[in-house]
């Protein structure tokens, strides 16, 4: 009786009876979260602008402002406000930086200190599993640990996740991590002032940005290059040096793998939820519903996938989709379209195998409805499998986007973007100015290196016995461009 | 005597007996999908029987002869080609809506399978409260504690509640399936092979278990198998399947001592006999089932009974020519399902011969080493002609129309033998025709 008892608890109550392991985890996540509290409220507050946006007559507007204002002015860790490193040389020390390091310490201070940080919460949510898994979980066991066991013991696979793991806290904490901000850099330069020592009057001066930009641009010549980890003629440091116009490529670099990201999960997320649905119900009901499926995705296929792309892009050139989040979201839409097809062929094989299993009629002979049958007995099953072949296709996307991009029909300018950058320094391979198009596309690669790799330690982890070897293909299918 | 006298009750208590379960020339096709031919597999053709409140029916049969999907039909997961199956009266094959939910309480079904039942994703408290859930039985609480008072009842632990399927022996993942069937309180269940994947030390426990919840729940079980000695323990009456048709049914111990239908006895005679001392007579069949999508016209099993019923003018014939001939007329069967492939085609449109001709050497392996009346032989050879010329539907019509009886030509009805009720489809069963037992007993010896 008393196993009885043990069992029946809800989770609180478990906590209860042994509260000190959750107390720990819960005293560290307090810290973690304290100290970039403010981010998070900002994310919050920026999320009620959204929604006054889009109510009519915009109700309370004036109060979301002045909280987003003062949600601002709560001091974070990883922020540009406490580890400063845009300061100026006054000819004896820094003046403006972080304990008066020089700008490339502080810079490299703040971004050690944010990517510390990331893997700090991470580590924290993964001690939080494990304390639940030992402390608390009701079953001994589940088929979920024996799969993160395997891709615990998968360094291919572990690779991937820290790789992709780097690009999202790239993503993610772009505007802490960037050298300076892209409205003071990229998108407003003449609204902004910076102060700088000048060699020659051996006086602090002032210059807007845009001018100082002008100065430092990197155009292969010697004296007209401002290459990775220097400083340019105005005191500022650039750890991957200037595009051709002179913008701090690092900032260009974190804030096109935000929006890369976005458009890559964004278009997967979609595409994968309407392969998923589909694959239920083909394989589920079969026959026609299956017939009608095949003929609209061969359909779809059987579209050079690249050809759609910049042929959409054209048409819809001029309206107001186009405009929306610089294109993203059209270029979001079409790949959707486009990508279902591709991720419902990968999963119909397994939807219709799951389909064959006995618990499946056994669920339709006491009653259960056929949407929790698919809910609850077959896509668990097949979601695994979508998750694979989303992860191998993500870099696909990030590969066509930034091809869109070379060819001048991705993102609006002058929101960064990989591919833009590749294109913009292509022709200064040669020279000095080298890095402007190295830098994106080795990371290009890298990240979708790192995301195959990810994808194939899933695969294995999952299921051990399926044939490796075709991780090619999906790379390979987006990458055309 | 005192035997005969408790059968004799038994049978009279069947008799007074309330009727659960009563199908009526129910019939399950499988269409292929094909847009022009029409041509289904006719998985159960036109099956009547009924089971009794609290019984056990076995049914039995090769593998493909549509048990398995008479019980589909029974519990709904196929649609009825036609007939009727009435649940304690009303019939189930037109139900919808609230009613057809009502109908998935009061039957259920134990899986052959016990890998592919459990869906493994689950935990075992999980898998046996679906049921529970789906009907909204009480609440959430009072589910939890009926699932575990139903783990104890299979014989598992309250604590297993938290367990995956995975961690658990084949005989014991059936218990959690037997558990899930059990859960809506059915009066009937629909036992799929239950043990056929399981150990034999395994098997009788699981039997043993299945026979006490009978008792204790009072429930009706549809005993689906392929193993005769697992009927014949658990079963009271078993029904005999023979390509979609019911051949035989009645109580099981009368139709294991003494089979009526040819069938039955041929069935019966393939089970080992644990004393190798005992001599027996066995009967082997001939050939395999044909196709389901062109069964005989006449009697189901009349392509391979040893007691086929002779038109009279060949009664005398030479029992090996006799056979031999009905195993040409199979290989014309044979022959006429095999679709020219292309190249043969092709060979035919370029008048060259196809390999499937060769009619000669077919006739000599068969007939060549017999002494064949040559009025037969003149028969045989009229119908290789016709398969010469690749019209083998021709030369089976004539082979039917000069060798074919009764059997090939009328579906015999089921027949009452014995006094319990016990039937059996077969023509020999009429009083012009000699009984099979008795045949058999002349063709062994």
């Amino acid at each position: 009786m008393s196993t009885k008892t043990e069992t029946e608890l809800p989770l609180r109550q478990r906590i209860a009876e042994n509260p000190q392991p959750a107390l720990v985890w819960a005293a560290v996540g307090a810290v973690l979260i304290g100290v970039e509290l403010g981010a998070v409220l900002q994310v919050f507050g920026a999320l009620a602008g959204v929604i006054v946006n889009l109510l009519p007559g915009d109700p309370g507007a004036a109060t979301v402002a002045s909280l987003q204002e003062s949600l601002k002015s709560i001091p974070t860790l990883v922020s540009r406000d406490v580890i400063p490193n845009q300061g100026y040389w006054d000819g004896s020390q820094y003046v403006g930086t972080f304990l008066g390091l020089s700008p490339a310490a502080a810079w490299a201070v703040r971004f050690v200190l944010v990517y510390a940080y990331a893997f700090a919460v991470l580590a924290w949510l993964w001690d939080g599993y494990n304390r639940f898994r030992r402390h608390y979980r009701r079953v001994d066991w589940t088929p979920r640990d024996d799969v993160i066991d395997r891709f615990r013991g998968h360094s291919w696979g572990e690779f991937g996740l820290i790789i992709t793991i780097m690009f999202v806290v790239m993503a993610v904490f772009a505007p802490a991590v960037g050298p300076t901000t892209m409205e003071k850099n990229i998108l407003q330069p003449y609204d902004y002032e910076i102060s700088y020592f000048d060699e020659e009057t051996e006086s602090v001066e002032t210059a807007l940005v845009g001018e100082a930009n002008i100065g430092s641009g990197s155009q292969g010549a010697g004296d007209e290059n401002v290459g990775p980890m220097s400083y340019d003629d105005f005191g500022r440091f650039h750890p991957f040096g200037t595009a051709t116009n002179g913008k701090d490529l690092f900032t260009q670099v974190v804030f096109g793998a935000r929006i890369s990201l976005t458009i890559a999960t964004l278009s997967i997320g979609i595409a994968g939820l309407i392969g998923l649905a589909l694959a239920m119900i083909t394989a589920y009901y079969k026959g026609l519903a299956d017939m009608v499926v095949v003929l609209a995705s061969d359909s779809i296929q059987s579209l050079p996938l690249i050809m759609v792309l910049i042929l959409m892009l054209v048409i819809f050139q001029n309206t107001w989709v186009r405009e929306l989040y610089d294109g993203a979201v059209l270029i979001i839409l079409i790949f959707s379209l486009v990508y279902w097809p591709f991720i419902w062929r990968a999963i119909r094989g397994p939807a219709f195998q799951v389909s064959e299993q006995d618990w499946i009629d056994a669920a339709k002979s006491f009653g259960q409805t056929p949407g929790q049958v698919m809910r609850k007995h077959m896509a668990p099953y097949v979601f695994s499998y979508m998750l694979i072949y989303a992860s191998l296709s993500l870099g696909g996307i990030i590969i066509s986007v930034a091809g869109l991009s070379y060819l001048n029909l991705g993102i609006t300018a002058p929101t960064p973007e990989w591919g833009r950058l590749i294109a913009d320094g292509q022709q200064y391979v040669a020279s000095p100015s080298w890095h402007i198009s190295f830098i994106p596309g080795v990371l290009i690669t890298l990240v979708v290196t790192g995301l195959n790799a990810f994808g194939d330690g899933i695969r294995d982890a999952i299921d051990p016995q399926a044939d490796t070897g075709e991780n090619e293909t999906a790379a390979a299918g987006g990458g055309g461009a | 005597m005192s035997t005969t006298t408790t059968e004799e009750e038994e049978a009279v208590t069947r008799e007074t007996q309330e009727t659960l379960l009563e199908v009526n020339d129910l019939k399950t096709y499988y269409e292929d999908g094909g847009f022009l031919s029409s041509n289904p597999v006719k998985a159960v053709d036109g099956v009547s029987f009924d089971i009794k409140r609290g019984e056990t029916l076995g049914l039995v049969g090769e593998s493909g002869c549509g048990k398995s999907t008479l019980g589909r039909t029974l519990m709904r997961l196929e649609e009825a080609t036609a007939g009727e199956v009435k649940l304690n009266g009303t019939d189930i094959t037109t139900l919808s809506g609230a009613d057809l939910k009502q109908f998935r309480r009061d039957v259920q079904m134990v899986f052959q399978d016990p890998d592919s039942s459990l869906n493994e994703r689950m935990t075992v408290g999980e898998i046996v409260r679906e049921p529970l859930d789906v009907h909204e039985w009480k609440t959430p609480k009072e589910r939890r504690q009926r699932v575990r008072d139903l783990l104890e009842t299979v014989g598992l632990q309250e604590q297993h509640y938290y367990r995956y399927p995975h961690q658990f022996s084949g005989g014991q993942r059936q218990r959690i399936g037997i558990a899930r069937a059990l859960a809506l309180e059915p009066d009937f269940i629909i036992l799929d092979e239950p043990v056929s994947a399981l150990d034999v030390s395994v098997q009788a426990k699981i039997l043993n278990l299945l026979e006490d919840l009978q008792e204790e729940f009072g429930l009706t079980y549809l005993f689906i198998a392929h193993d005769l000695a697992v009927v014949r323990h658990i079963c009271d009456r078993v029904a005999v399947m023979y390509l979609g048709n019911i051949m035989e049914i009645g109580p099981s111990d009368e139709m294991f001592e003494a089979p009526a239908n040819p069938y039955t006895h041929a069935l019966l005679s393939s089970i080992p006999e644990p004393d190798p001392t005992t001599a027996r007579d066995r009967i082997t069949l001939r050939g395999t089932p044909p196709s389901p999508r062109d069964p005989p016209a006449g009697c189901p099993f009349s392509t391979r009974c040893p007691v086929k019923i002779r038109p009279d003018e060949y009664r005398s014939l030479d029992d090996d020519v006799w056979q031999r001939i009905e195993v040409f007329r199979e290989v014309l069967r044979e022959r006429s399902r095999v679709e020219p492939s292309i190249s043969d085609r092709v060979r035919e449109l370029l008048g060259r011969e196809t390999h499937e001709s060769g009619m000669d050497e077919i006739l000599e392996e068969l007939f060549g080493n017999l002494d064949v009346p040559n009025t037969v032989m003149e028969h045989i050879n009229e119908a290789a002609e016709y398969a010469e010329n690749d019209d083998e539907e021709a030369g089976r019509t004539y082979l039917r129309e000069e060798f074919g009886s009764v059997c090939d030509r009328e579906r015999p009805s089921q027949l009452g033998v014995g006094d319990q009720g016990r039937l059996s489809l077969c023509h020999r069963h009429e009083d012009e025709y000699d009984e099979p037992a008795t045949v058999f007993e002349s063709l062994v010896h």
